[in-house]
């Protein structure tokens, strides 16, 4: 427990409407998406201004209070959870769009504006931030850069860390730092800026930042291509590739995903498919049309059996809302779900997708793949009960089944949700120590007195 | 170990959340100040602690559960479909079942609103003290006590000299001699009976011309919204008793209240404690018909048959969606197919028609000052629209429209869909 006397402290600097210390309220702060990892803060503050957070930084620091930030808490890794108890520093409150920039492309933005909320903002002056992680209803822009997400988009347009110019950090010792800048190109010593990005809240409080933004495309097309064997689709990403398109997305629902997504809102998907991919072009209406021509030519040509080309926007929507909706399904099918978030590069899907199917037989456990096909990106979710210890440890083994084979193939542990406490089992068995050694230094040189989310990443 | 019997029966529900946080994007009240134990997901985690005993129910868990308008934009929107209006209101009632009405601090409801005859003397002897209070804008006035719910510096209507209850005839026949194509019992409603009578009579005026027999049963009762969304269930099961046997005879009900169309319906959802309850409910939902629905799908009156009122013509409106309608029971095209038919009138759909006005019952009376911001949202779409007139089918939410459209200095008069056909 926090000495009353810090908290009294807190309250003079965020004001006591913005410090919460009832047991409802640490409750509501002691979780994020994920189901496994739950503990309470000892205060929740909601800071206004960086200014806030650097007295709150300093008084944290000179108490060795741990000190938690936190943004929409959609992550599914354990990032925002108070593993250590202590403060958890929410950025909701810091929630304005400061400045969108038309003629450099570029906005500058509180951490806590949600992605949504910005998306709809700059589409009214026909630009977009490309990074699209499908929790964009809830994720804020701070989450997002300290996660570096990506989303569906990344196969064309590629991840957060492409599109920060610059940010504002609070250390952890309370200095208000400035890096990057507001310009494409910056060179100017160490690229520090970008240690922020994926730092998951362990390096410093992310209170402002300039982002990359690119126009509004003119068109985009839907198209659904339809297979009798997983590993087909798994081909049939990076035929499409090195064929010379890059569709915006590609995204790959096994035959599982789509029943339950049949059952739940049934929208016409093929139930009988072993798996769908849905690629999106986006552009210019002309290279749409021929980008989408080609999509269809390439994928008979390589095993699809049905293709279909969404007739208009309509149809569209409801095939992503189907897309979106396969989170859900895996979710609501049982009582816990250990969804990864492996990632292999993007010729190594059909292998995957084999050692998915092999582990499943092995431990006769139901392992169900949707993800990121376009960029390699799978999430193979393992559905199991926690409750039920013999059922539990199959599915444990057949997770780090999947691991280590996406390991194998060339791949990484972790495409977009990050190592928080989910991973670190993992983290520490796959990385090498002397690159773990650097990361604890680096950490240590920002972080002298680990107050900054600690407990993440590593053990 | 607490008593939970009531919780229990929503334990499934509240477990279908994943705690994704989407809701977050959509609930009004979680828009405004940005708490986690207001948005869905929290709510949703606290009454789960509470079922396992983790978490007793403290006044900070009333006021949590308490600050929820039940508007359903979460349910709307959410991957898994939880429940929370039901989560919710399980939780309310658990709680009143074990500390008693106090929490709700609102004792009128048991007192007051659950006896008819005693509301309407109430409601008189507040609007025979109405003089005391200071005059607000136009023909607007603060009410005493009671309808202090609805009161706290608000512009509120004044209460009709005369009720509806005082006014109706027991029984009316179609108009112009046309044979009776069906006979219906008409539901009045508080608000329609005590605020807006005109509505009332308007109503039946409009069945009738359509060849539609309206009876209006003497015995009805107040729907129960404000009763048993609060946690009273015991009262609000003692009104679904009253008001089932009030229409026994009678295969459809008739309101033109969205609130009561869908509190009426949903006491299958929110209410029964035994199997015999459950079904009586379910078969006294089946006749429930909101004023909407009954007229396009129920009379299939094809919408170019409605005539706009002379006072109307060239007039542009915009139609908001009660919470009560557009969610919980997917009342959306019926209104609008009939404001676009109408000749004469120019229709402009607002982009935030479904939001949520803010009123949320007695949500409206405990977080006013939240009530506003919401509200402020709705007013930036009403004004969007550039329409004269705001067209809806809830008195609840024309109480509340009004109040902040005054307060906004905006010139928009609000209208329930009905006052606007001939
Ligand atoms: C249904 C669902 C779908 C998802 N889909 C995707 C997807 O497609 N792609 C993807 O990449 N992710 C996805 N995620 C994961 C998650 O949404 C992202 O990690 C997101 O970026 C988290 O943002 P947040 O605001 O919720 O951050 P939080 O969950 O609050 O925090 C995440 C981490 O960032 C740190 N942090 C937050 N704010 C700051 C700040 N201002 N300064 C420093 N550190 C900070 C926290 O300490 C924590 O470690 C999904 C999650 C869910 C539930
Ligand atoms: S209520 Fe629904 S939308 Fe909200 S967190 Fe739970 S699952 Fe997600
Ligand atoms: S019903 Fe409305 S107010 Fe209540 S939690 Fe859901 S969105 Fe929020």
């Amino acid at each position: 427990m926090i000495k009353e006397a810090i908290i009294t402290d807190l309250q003079r600097i965020v004001g006591k409407e913005n410090t919460l210390t009832s047991p409802e309220a640490l409750k509501a702060y002691s979780y994020d998406g994920t189901t496994s990892w739950i503990e309470e803060p000892d205060v929740v503050v909601f800071p206004t201004s960086a200014k806030e957070i650097s007295e709150i930084m300093k008084l944290a620091n000179a108490e060795k209070i741990p000190v938690t930030p936190r943004g929409g808490g959609t992550n599914v890794s354990g990032g925002s959870v108070p593993i250590q108890k202590g403060i958890v520093l929410c950025t909701t409150k810091m929630n304005k769009v400061v400045r969108i920039d038309k003629e450099n492309l570029s906005a500058t933005v509180e951490p806590g504006v949600v992605l949504q909320d910005l998306t709809m903002m700059l589409m009214k002056e026909g630009l977009f931030f490309p990074p699209d992680p499908q929790s964009f209803l809830g994720a804020t822009l701070g989450g997002i850069i300290a996660e570096n997400a990506g989303g569906p988009a990344c196969v064309k347009y590629g991840v957060t860390k492409q599109y920060i110019l610059g940010i504002e950090v609070v250390l952890p010792t309370g200095e208000i730092v400035n890096l990057g800048g507001r310009t494409l190109k910056n060179v100017v010593g160490y690229d520090l800026l970008h240690i922020f990005i994926s730092s998951e809240g362990t390096l410093g409080v992310i209170t402002k930042a300039e982002l990359k933004l690119r126009p509004l495309p003119q068109a985009r097309k839907t198209t659904m291509v339809v297979y009798d064997d997983v590993s087909k689709a798994g081909e049939g990403v990076f035929r499409v590739l090195e064929n010379g398109v890059i569709p915006n997305k590609i995204e790959l629902l096994d035959n599982w995903v789509i029943n339950r997504i049949e059952e739940m809102m049934p929208m016409g998907l093929p139930k009988d498919a072993d798996a769908v991919l849905l690629f999106e072009c986006d552009g210019i209406p002309e290279a749409v049309e021929k980008e989408t021509e080609k999509i269809v030519e390439i994928t008979k040509q390589f095993g699809a059996v049905d293709v279909r080309i969404a007739k208009d926007q309509a149809e569209a929507d409801k095939y992503w809302l189907a897309r979106r909706a396969g989170f859900a399904a895996v979710f609501g099918k049982a009582k816990t779900v250990m969804a990864e978030d492996v990632t292999v590069p993007r010729g190594k899907i059909p292998d995957l997708i084999k050692i998915c199917k092999d582990l499943a037989k092995k431990h006769n456990v139901e392992i169900v793949v949707l993800g990121h096909a376009g960029d390699g990106n799978l999430h193979p979710a393992v559905l199991t009960d926690i409750t039920n210890k013999e059922h539990y440890d199959r599915a444990v083994k057949a997770m780090d089944g999947i691991i280590e084979g996406a390991v194998e193939l060339g791949g990484v542990l972790s495409g977009e949700h990050g190592i928080g406490l989910e991973k670190q089992k993992f983290f520490s068995k796959i990385t090498d120590p002397v690159v773990v050694n650097m990361m604890k230094n680096i950490k240590k040189l920002f972080d002298p007195n680990n107050i900054m989310n600690p407990g993440k990443i590593w053990d | 170990m607490e008593d939970l019997k009531e919780l229990k029966k929503v334990e499934q529900l509240a477990d279908q959340c994943m705690k994704c946080g989407f809701c977050s994007f959509f609930c009004p009240v979680y828009q405004e100040d940005k708490i986690e134990t207001s948005v869905a997901r929290g709510k949703n985690y606290l009454v789960k602690q509470v079922l396992q005993g983790k978490q007793e129910f403290t006044d900070e868990m009333g006021t949590i559960i308490g600050k929820c308008l039940l508007c359903k934009r979460c349910v709307a929107n959410c991957p898994s479909k939880t429940q929370i209006d039901r989560v919710v209101v399980a939780a309310r009632a658990q709680m009143v079942k074990n500390k008693g009405l106090g929490f709700i601090k609102n004792f009128a409801f048991r007192k007051v609103m659950s006896n008819r005859k005693a509301f309407g003397r109430y409601v008189k002897m507040a609007r025979a003290f109405q003089w005391m209070m200071p005059t607000t804008e136009g023909t607007i006035r603060h009410l005493p006590d009671f309808l202090k719910a609805l009161g706290q510096g608000r512009n509120i209507p004044s209460m009709a000299k005369t009720f509806l209850r005082d006014q109706v005839k027991p029984v009316y026949k179609p108009a112009n001699g046309q044979k009776a194509k069906m006979k219906v019992g008409f539901f009045m409603g508080c608000a329609m009976d005590f605020v807006f009578p005109d509505i009332g009579l308007k109503i039946i005026d409009v069945l009738t011309k359509h060849g539609v027999e309206v009876v209006v049963p003497e015995e009805q009762n107040c729907c129960g919204a404000a009763i048993y969304f609060s946690g009273d269930f015991e009262t609000g099961r003692m009104l679904a008793e009253k008001n089932i046997k009030a229409f026994k005879d009678f295969d459809y009900v008739v309101t033109g209240c969205g609130t009561c169309s869908s509190t009426l319906k949903d006491y299958q959802k929110y209410l029964p404690d035994t199997e015999d309850q459950k079904k009586r409910y379910e078969e006294f939902e089946k006749k429930i018909k909101d004023s909407t629905e009954f007229l396009i799908d129920v009379l299939k009156i094809p919408p170019e048959e409605f005539k706009l009122k002379k006072e109307f013509e060239g007039k542009t409106a915009t139609w908001h969606d009660p919470c009560h309608l557009v969610r919980y029971q997917n009342i959306k095209d019926q209104p609008r197919a009939i404001l676009k038919a109408l000749k004469g009138l120019k229709y402009v759909e607002m982009a935030n028609a479904d939001g949520c006005c803010g009123m949320g019952g007695s949500f409206s009376v405990y977080h006013y000052d939240l009530t506003k911001k919401i509200a402020d949202k709705k007013m930036n779409g009403i004004k969007a629209t550039g329409a004269d007139i705001v067209v809806t089918a809830c008195p609840g939410c024309m109480i509340n429209l009004t109040d902040h459209i005054l307060r906004s200095k905006m010139p928009q008069k609000v209208y329930h869909f009905l006052e606007l056909v001939e």
